[in-house]
């Protein structure tokens, strides 16, 4: 009886479209992501519909508090996790230290997500100035980090409009996400760059407006394109387990699928889980959040003119880098 | 000829003249070279540090988490000589410095005007102790870090939240440093004090004042060395410049030199106000004085 259970699993697994490895077992992959935080929440839909456990990975969890970017690259670089999703200017910037090193290069970004969901409001008393008029204000603008995604989208548009951000009048605050509508309601801050969910949460309160939405192409048209949730891994381990990272890179890919089909209750329902917010918040979130991921060459060469060129600019990163010294693209699924 | 007198001419007399020279002679080249032991121990032990460093950044290839100390020390200077054009922190280090003094002093020289006289007052009072120290001693336990989140909420972020957060870190050993201070009086001091006329506020600044002065310079040491502590802390969380904002943000470029370059400057600075400030506040009354603790 029993030999005839263990003869019967590979069928099981054939037959359940599972690939052999993950009938037998799941290769254990340490998993880093800000959380909570709506921009890592592909990674709560693979968990919830099964996408690691379908692609032969069985997933230990590594939660980065949200505005503290920089302590999962830091995890990622000591190699004390494999992935990390939620993260990207900082890649560059790790990996810019040690390019000026002489040192290979420690990590990379391997997937991203669809759209940039970069956000900026301001409190409504700002409704209607204009951006010459806002940067003689003295204006105090929430941040998550002083690395911030959402900075660096912003620092990109300044420059195509030859200006940089010491040309305003504004104090830029690091803030967490959570803090950033407080601040706002009690006018400790004039408004914030953050992600959908805090956007959504300053607009239901009444207690801002949208000034900018790269959904919209307020950032510029290319800005678009660029992938706001960066999903990046240790190369170290990636070179010793190819097979495993293309496996986690698919397991995102299909929990994006996922997303595509899935009944919207059902997302939101997740969604709401991971970013413990109410289901009518993410419900009015819906329209200007997409949490798929599916990088692109197109999608890493927008990233690398848009947020690399505004922090080899700023002399962020080494002069000698390139687009490469970012991303790799081997895991991807479309390459162009 | 009296007993003075007497003094005075026996020293001036050529042989115990000389034998007086010769001792001070001897004192002072004592002196000099028990300086120069400590200065050559010192001096080693710092250079056994930076060696033990510059190893093991060397040989466990640590240079990006921990550079070496002369990496760290040419970006000091680089930093100080404000000689990088592309400075990435702003205008140049002398802003963030400057800022973070300012902070760490209106902290400072606020919480010491309430709390010195409070400590004083506590301290002889009894009644007063009575009612105000069981909840001083109840608050006191809150780590400073911990006001910051009340700190933004009540004063907004920005300076006033940052200096909020000094001033409730430094409040508590300057007070209990006076309060110890003026209750361990000698009833000694006290009562010779009496005796000799002092009555009120002439009692307080010739008699209690110079005997708890060695207490209160201890808490002013303590609490400047707490100030700087704290002024990372908050400028970490609630300022866009200052020493703590600088670390932050190089912390976020993985910049391990100038979190160095920031902290060595911490310390530098830090040591230098404690000198300048207690040092010059102990030279004008404990010394002046010759006061010593009870």
């Amino acid at each position: 009886m029993k030999r005839r259970g263990v003869l019967a699993l590979p069928a099981i697994a054939a037959l359940s479209g599972l690939p052999w490895r993950s009938a037998l077992a799941a290769d254990k992959i340490k998993v880093g992501m800000l959380k909570p935080n709506i921009v890592t929440v592909i990674y709560w839909i693979a968990v919830k519909t099964g996408a690691f456990a379908k692609n032969g990975l069985e997933v230990a969890e590594y939660p980065v508090p949200s505005g503290q970017t920089a302590a999962g690259i830091e995890q990622l670089l000591r190699n004390d996790i494999n992935f990390y999703l939620g993260a990207s200017g900082e890649v560059a910037h790790a990996n810019s230290r040690y390019l000026e090193a002489g040192k290979p290069l420690p990590i990379a970004l391997i997937e991203g997500g669809l759209l940039a969901g970069s956000f900026f409001v301001l409190k409504n008393e700002l409704k209607g100035k204009s951006l010459d008029e806002l940067r003689q204000m003295n204006l105090k603008i929430g941040l998550s980090n002083p690395s911030s995604f959402h900075l660096i989208m912003f620092r990109a548009f300044l420059r195509t409009k030859n200006l940089t951000t010491n040309d305003f009048k504004w104090q830029f605050l690091t803030i967490g996400g959570p803090e950033m509508l407080p601040a706002l309601i009690s006018h400790q801050l004039d408004g914030f760059m953050h992600d959908a969910l805090t956007t959504t949460l300053a607009l239901r309160a009444n207690a801002g407006f949208e000034f900018m939405n790269s959904n919209r192409g307020d950032f510029g048209q290319e800005a678009k394109l660029v992938p706001g949730t960066g999903v990046c891994g240790n190369l170290e381990f990636m070179k010793a387990h190819s097979d495993v990272t293309r496996r986690f890179a698919q397991a995102l890919r299909d929990a994006s699928a996922s997303y595509t089909k899935g009944p919207t209750s059902e997302m939101v329902a997740i969604m709401s889980e991971w970013s413990r917010q109410e289901p009518a918040v993410i419900e009015a979130m819906y329209p200007r959040f997409d949490p798929r991921v599916g990088l692109t060459a197109a999608a890493a060469d927008a990233w690398w003119d848009i947020l690399g060129r505004a922090m080899l600019a700023r002399g962020e990163i080494s002069q000698k880098m390139t687009v490469n010294d970012v991303f790799d693209l081997d895991y991807v699924q479309q390459k162009s | 000829m009296n007993t003075v007198e007497r003094i005075t001419a026996i020293a001036a007399e050529p042989q115990i003249s000389r034998a007086s020279d010769d001792f001070a002679r001897h004192i002072r080249l004592r002196n000099r070279r028990v300086r120069l032991r400590r200065f050559v121990r010192g001096a080693t032990g710092v250079l056994l540090i930076l060696l033990a460093w510059q190893l093991m950044s060397q040989a466990l290839g640590l240079e990006l988490l921990l550079p070496e100390p002369l990496t760290v020390l040419r970006n000091v200077v680089a930093t100080l000589t404000v000689s990088d054009p592309h400075w990435l922190y702003g205008p140049n280090i002398y802003v963030h410095l400057s800022h973070s003094f300012l902070r760490a002093m209106a902290g400072f020289v606020s919480a010491a005007v309430i709390a010195i006289p409070l400590g004083l007052a506590l301290g002889r009072i009894t009644v007063l102790r009575e009612f105000l120290m069981p909840a001083i001693q109840g608050i006191y336990p809150i780590p400073g870090i911990a006001w910051i989140p009340l700190a933004i909420l009540w004063f907004g972020l920005g300076d006033a939240a940052v200096v909020f957060v000094v001033f409730a870190t430094v409040f508590f050993p300057l007070l209990f440093n006076a309060e110890a201070g003026a209750r361990l009086i000698s009833p000694t001091v006290l009562d010779a004090g009496r005796c000799f006329g002092a009555r009120g506020v002439s009692f307080f600044f010739r008699v209690v004042l110079p005997a708890t002065v060695p207490y209160i310079i201890t808490g002013l040491r303590i609490s400047l060395g707490g100030a700087w502590r704290m002024i990372v802390a908050g400028e970490m969380l609630a300022s866009q410049d200052g020493i703590g904002y600088l670390l932050m943000e190089s912390r976020f470029q993985f910049r391990a030199v100038d979190l160095m370059t920031a902290m060595i400057l911490v310390a530098v600075v830090g040591y230098a106000t404690e000198k300048l400030i207690v040092g010059t506040i102990e030279k004008r009354t404990i010394e002046k004085w010759e006061v010593m603790p009870a």
